[in-house]
């Protein structure tokens, strides 16, 4: 079950996913950057039956830029209404090229976290993240999110046993902390570069 | 004080740890004009995190206080201090003279 839910930042737009994805996200799934998400479908039939039998309590986005390239994808997913939580998931930009210089992942989560905590009105929202992937650590935790706990063994990737850490953000600790970095990095993101360095307008999309 | 090169040793630092996460072809240059964020940029936001992370880390433990990479201060700069590593030293000797 798919939504119709297009959330419109300056950068980048999160646009449903749609099975007509199915060949770019398992291109993108397959790529060296993603191998530290677990294993996607195997080919685009599967990837394609896989996008069209999402729950309803699923959010899957396509992150595009403004001039409506597909450049990643972002999840939220298992959004309890009762408990008011939901697990970030599936985050990955595919096409790494298009966004370098443009604050597109940074302004993909905001909108996620938006739409998360002011329009479902989340308390909480989670994910986990294999331990050895200490980029997005690392960028979680500087978003404000806490390490909560660590699945040990949790993932097998790439022929061995990973943990699993926890990570988790409460709708307070993202209005003081996740959005004024999200805000600061999408700014740095649109500064004007040193002088005679560059075109200012460049990487807008 | 710290020296423009102990401080550019500082941000060398965050990028070779970041490029210790990347392959061979996706190395970044630890020169001081690699551009890092914004126009003609060789990194994306993910990464910058990366580097902002490990020099404010690495540059508050040196410099005896907290350095912020992301406050009001440092994105309301008439240029961004995260054009190079060049840039970014500046800005962080700028910090280090206003706390001597």
């Amino acid at each position: 079950m798919s939504h119709d839910i297009t959330l419109s930042g300056d950068h980048v737009d999160l646009r449903p996913l749609e099975a007509g994805d199915a060949a770019l996200t398992l291109a993108w799934r397959q790529g060296a950057r993603a191998r530290l998400l677990n294993p996607g479908a195997a080919d685009a039939a599967e990837q394609a039956a896989w996008i069209a039998a999402r729950p309803a309590n699923e959010y899957n986005f396509m992150i595009q830029l403004k001039d409506g390239r597909p450049v990643g994808m972002l999840s939220l997913i298992g959004v309890n209404a009762l408990s008011k939580h939901g697990e970030t998931a599936r985050f990955l930009i595919g096409d790494e090229d298009a966004v370098k210089g443009v604050p597109a992942a940074v302004e993909a989560m905001k909108l996620l976290y938006e739409f998360a905590f002011d329009r479902l009105g989340l308390q909480r929202i989670f994910g986990n993240v294999t331990s050895d992937n200490m980029l997005m650590v690392k960028w979680q935790k500087y978003l404000g999110m806490k390490e909560e706990g660590r699945m040990r063994r949790h993932h097998f990737l790439n022929g061995a046993y990973q943990d699993a850490i926890i990570l988790g953000l409460l709708v307070d600790e993202y209005r003081e902390t996740s959005l004024p970095r999200m805000r600061a990095l999408i700014k740095m993101g649109q500064a004007p570069a040193r002088a005679g360095e560059g075109d200012l307008n460049a990487h807008e999309g | 004080m710290p020296t423009k090169d102990e401080v550019l040793a500082i941000v060398y630092g965050a990028m070779e740890s970041l490029n210790e996460e990347f392959d061979d072809d996706q190395k970044i240059a630890l020169e001081p004009n690699t551009k890092l964020f914004g126009a003609d940029a060789t990194i994306d936001s993910l990464s910058l995190v990366s580097v902002i992370v490990d020099v404010e880390s690495a540059a508050s433990d040196a410099l005896g206080f907290q350095v912020m990479l992301t406050d009001d201060r440092a994105i309301n700069e008439a240029v961004s201090p995260f054009t190079d590593p060049d840039a970014l030293s500046d800005y962080i000797l700028v910090l280090a003279a206003e706390n001597a």
